[in-house]
This record gives structure tokens, C-alpha cells and sequence, in this order.
């Protein structure tokens, strides 16, 4: 699965998972809601008894009030009486937060259910009957929206995923189109390229008129150029799956050899080449290395403008390359290290560069750092751990 | 009997607006305040309320608006207006609020 479809495939599978995680808890809590309503149904009937019972109470202490004026307690439930002014008259409630329009209602860990009276015993308009809330039934809702959270999240995962699917599949269905006419044409590509380059390094140019040199240059940069991009094909397709050999060699070795394969393609854009190259000893593998050094090598030349410069610097545990091209837009880096992404259409290429020295830089563990701007040029810089040196 | 008499004069003289416009004509009359009181309380249940009613009932006596009852007609008579000035008629019901409420003296 190629980058930019995992991140497709991701995206969607996070805007999937919060938007049926949304509608869950918004159904969850309904559920919920109308739980505790039938609830506060089920314990209503018993509060109209309790209600019931404590208005008769009132009554008989109202007529005997004040050689009686002890407030009549139960040990079921807990009351208070309110006036029509909302004036405390007495109360043994535990929890004091009286809703007088509520009719029945929670309110911490009680339930309260407010019984209007039609004579005013007393002096009580409202009279509150609490109970302590029973638990039994939140922990059972509770355990039933657990167990359809579990089942439907399953369900529901892998109706998503199986959507993403779906939904990149004609992504997918290009890119393996692409992928397939690459790995159709590097093979054909080959065997020219090859009696091209051979043909080119038999030539003497020294017995040669000037102008012919020139030409025989031009075709050497050429070329070569083409050479880079067979290599990167080749990466892509044929060797993706070759073993690595991972061996302890000479990076700075390396560097220079590549140097001096693109030496020919510096002289005709006539480009100023600058070099810092340290002793770098480094465990990799040479081929993949040579890769990535060759791509960005590739890009500062082919990007750069004619009369440019490129600076290369090697140090232990940084590589950097310069070069004065046309550089990028900051908006853009984001996505410079997607396959088949390029940003400057004037030169050729299939935009795979960056993605091959995206994929050698992670196997590597290096961190890959760009600064651009747009007219002014690129500076890449690679930096890995002294100690895997 | 004397003493009686002597303390009922002292607190028609001394007492408060209650107790020199209210008490000596229920007295009179043998209408326990506290009944009338409880009776109020069981048709305007607040404080506000029942004191706006039981003023209202005092300027305008009628027997839809008495906290009595049909019964206690059949014995006695309904009331003159009264004609207290305001101030007075407002003290008196204050400490008639304050002396015989119920909030606060239930335990």
C-alpha cells in the first residue's frame, strides 16, 4: 500500500471512527435519558403513596398546630414543605436543590417528586418527597450500552475500513496502472541505455573536432540522465523486494564517486560546485545509499538554474546539499516526498526521486530536513545518529 | 376577674397596633385569632399573600372573601369595614404574621 493510500485510508478511517463515535454517544445518552425516565416513572407511583400519606399528616398536625409541632417523619422517605412564596417551612431533605416546577427528578443521589397540595396545611403550597436514588438500574443501562458499544464498534470498524477500501480502490486502481507501465518499460529500457553509456565511454574525445566533443557531451549528459531514472525505476520495481546488504563502507567514498558521475552534468549547465566532504564511515546499504545520494544529487542539478551552485557537505552524521534553483513553496514541502509528485514541470521526470530518498531516509532511521523558497533554492540536509556510523 | 380586667386595659393603652385594634374585638366577638390565623393560612399560604388578603378582607368584609367559612356565619355576623389608617392596619398584621406563624416553631 503506497504512502499517500495509507494516509487516505487513515484520514477517512478517523473521520469515520469519530463521526459514528459521535452519533454512539448522542444515541447512548438518549437511551440513557429515557432509562432514568422510566425510572423516575416506576418510583413515581410510590412517591404519590408517600406524597399521599404525609398530606394526611399535615393535615392532623395543621389542626393540632401548636400544642403538636413535631413535623411528621418517616423512615422511607424524606420531605419538606415550601409556601406559595417559595419559603422554606421545614424540611429533612438531604440534598436542599428543590425544582419547584419538576414534577419528579434526580438531583445528586436522591429523587425528588413535588406534590402540589390543594390546602395550603400549614401554610404549604409544595411539598418535596425524596428517596435515595437506586442504582441497580444505571449500572444495567450502563452495561448495555458497553456491550452494544463493543459489538456495534467492531461491527462498525469494519464496515468502515471495507468502505475505505472502496473508496481508494480507483487510487489504487491507478497507481497500479502506472506502477505496472513502469515495471513494463524499465525492462525495455535497459538494454539501449546500456550500449548508449558503453558506446559514449569508448569514445575518445580527445581525437575529436570541438564542436563533435560538445555533441558527445550533450549526449553523455543525456544520457546519464536517463541512466538516473532507469535506476529509480529499477529501484521502484524490479529490486524493491532484492535483500538489503547492510556493510560498513566509506560514505565519503561514495559521495565523491557519484560526484564525479555527475561531473559531466555540472559542466553543461555550467554549475559551481562546492564541497566540504569529512571522513564518514557509515553501516548501510551501499546500493540504497547510492540512490539517495544520486537523487538528490539529481534534483539540485536538474532544479538549479544554469550558472547556479551546489554545495555538498559531509560531516559525521549530516549530509547536506544546496543548490541556487527554483526552489519550492512552503505550502508544497508537505507533500514533496509523495510518489509521482512534482512541482516543476519544466524538467522531466516521473516524480519518484524524493519518494525513493523518502523510503532509504526511513529505513535508516535518517531525519530528513528541507528549507526552500521559492526563487532562491533548496538546502536538504540529513542527519542520523553519530553512533550508527 | 380585676387583674384580668387591669392587664387587658394596660395592653389596650401600652401594647402595639395588634394588640389595641385586633385583640379587644375578637375578644369581644369570641373569635379565636390563632383559628383565623390557620384558616388564613390554609387559603394564601405566604406571608405576602395572606397579609395582602386578610387587608383586603378587612377594608372590603364579604363572605366569599372570609377565611371563616359558611358555618361561622350562621353564628355570627360579618364585619364592618375597617377604617384604620394604613400604617396601623400594616403594623398589626405584622405582628400578627410574627406572633402566631409557623415557620420556625416546628422541630
Amino acid at each position: 500500500m503506497l504512502r499517500s493510500e495509507r494516509k487516505s485510508l487513515r484520514r477517512f478511517l478517523v473521520l469515520y471512527m469519530l463521526l459514528m463515535l459521535g452519533l454512539f454517544a448522542l444515541g447512548s445518552l438518549l437511551y440513557y435519558r429515557s432509562q432514568e425516565q422510566v425510572m423516575l416513572l416506576q418510583t413515581k407511583s410510590r412517591l404519590m403513596d408517600y406524597a399521599a400519606e404525609q398530606i394526611r399528616r399535615l393535615k392532623r398536625l395543621h389542626e393540632h398546630f401548636p400544642q403538636q409541632n413535631r413535623y411528621p417523619r418517616d423512615p422511607r422517605f424524606r420531605s419538606a414543605i415550601y409556601d406559595l412564596e417559595y419559603v422554606k417551612i421545614f424540611s429533612t431533605l438531604r440534598d436542599g436543590r428543590v425544582d419547584f416546577l419538576g414534577d419528579i427528578y434526580s438531583v445528586g443521589d436522591v429523587i425528588h417528586y413535588v406534590k402540589i397540595l390543594d390546602n395550603y396545611y400549614l401554610g404549604a403550597k409544595y411539598l418535596f418527597v425524596e428517596v435515595p436514588r437506586d442504582r441497580s438500574w444505571q449500572q444495567a443501562v450502563l452495561g448495555r450500552i458497553a456491550l452494544a458499544g463493543t459489538v456495534l464498534g467492531i461491527l462498525l470498524a469494519l464496515l468502515g475500513y471495507s468502505l475505505a477500501r472502496l473508496f481508494v480502490r480507483p487510487m489504487r486502481q491507478s497507481i497500479r496502472l502506472l506502477d505496472d507501465f513502469i515495471h513494463d518499460t524499465t525492462h525495455e529500457l535497459n538494454t539501449p541505455l546500456s550500449s548508449i553509456l558503453a558506446n559514449i565511454e569508448m569514445i575518445d574525445p580527445a581525437a575529436m573536432k570541438e564542436g563533435d566533443r560538445r555533441r558527445l557531451e550533450r549526449i553523455g549528459v543525456a544520457a546519464r540522465t536517463v541512466s538516473t531514472l532507469y535506476e529509480d525505476l529499477k529501484f521502484l520495481t524490479l529490486e524493491r523486494h532484492r535483500p538489503v546488504r547492510d556493510e560498513r563502507f566509506s560514505l565519503d567514498r561514495l559521495l565523491k564517486e557519484r560526484l564525479d558521475y555527475f561531473e559531466v552534468m555540472l559542466r553543461s549547465k555550467q554549475l559551481e560546485l562546492r564541497t566540504d566532504i569529512a571522513p564518514v564511515t557509515i553501516r548501510a546499504d551501499r546500493r540504497l545509499l547510492a540512490r539517495l545520494i544520486d537523487n538528490l544529487l539529481s534534483n539540485a542539478i536538474k532544479y538549479n538554474r544554469r550558472g547556479g551552485r551546489i554545495e555538498v557537505s559531509l560531516r559525521p552524521g549530516s549530509l547536506r546539499i544546496a543548490d541556487t534553483g527554483v526552489g519550492i513553496d512552503e505550502e508544497a514541502l508537505e507533500q514533496i516526498f509523495e510518489r509521482y509528485r512534482r512541482f516543476d514541470s519544466s524538467e522531466g521526470g516521473f516524480g519518484l526521486g524524493l519518494d525513493i530518498v523518502k523510503r532509504i531516509a526511513d529505513r535508516y532511521g535518517f531525519v530528513i530536513d528541507i528549507r526552500s523558497r521559492k526563487g532562491e533554492g533548496t538546502e536538504i540536509t540529513l542527519s542520523w545518529k553519530a553512533e550508527e556510523e | 376577674m380585676r387583674k384580668m380586667v387591669l392587664l387587658f386595659l394596660i395592653g389596650a393603652l401600652w401594647g402595639g397596633s395588634f394588640d389595641r385594634n385586633c385583640i379587644p374585638c375578637h375578644r369581644k366577638e369570641g373569635v379565636s385569632l390563632r383559628l383565623t390565623f390557620m384558616n388564613a393560612l390554609l387559603i394564601y399560604s405566604g406571608e405576602h399573600n395572606m397579609k395582602a388578603g386578610l387587608k383586603y378582607f378587612l377594608r372590603h368584609p364579604s363572605r366569599e372573601t372570609s377565611v371563616m367559612g359558611e358555618e361561622y356565619f350562621r353564628t355570627h355576623r360579618l364585619k364592618a369595614p375597617l377604617t384604620l389608617p394604613e400604617r396601623e392596619l400594616d403594623e398589626a398584621l405584622d405582628e400578627y404574621w410574627e406572633r402566631y406563624k409557623v415557620i420556625g416553631r416546628l422541630r
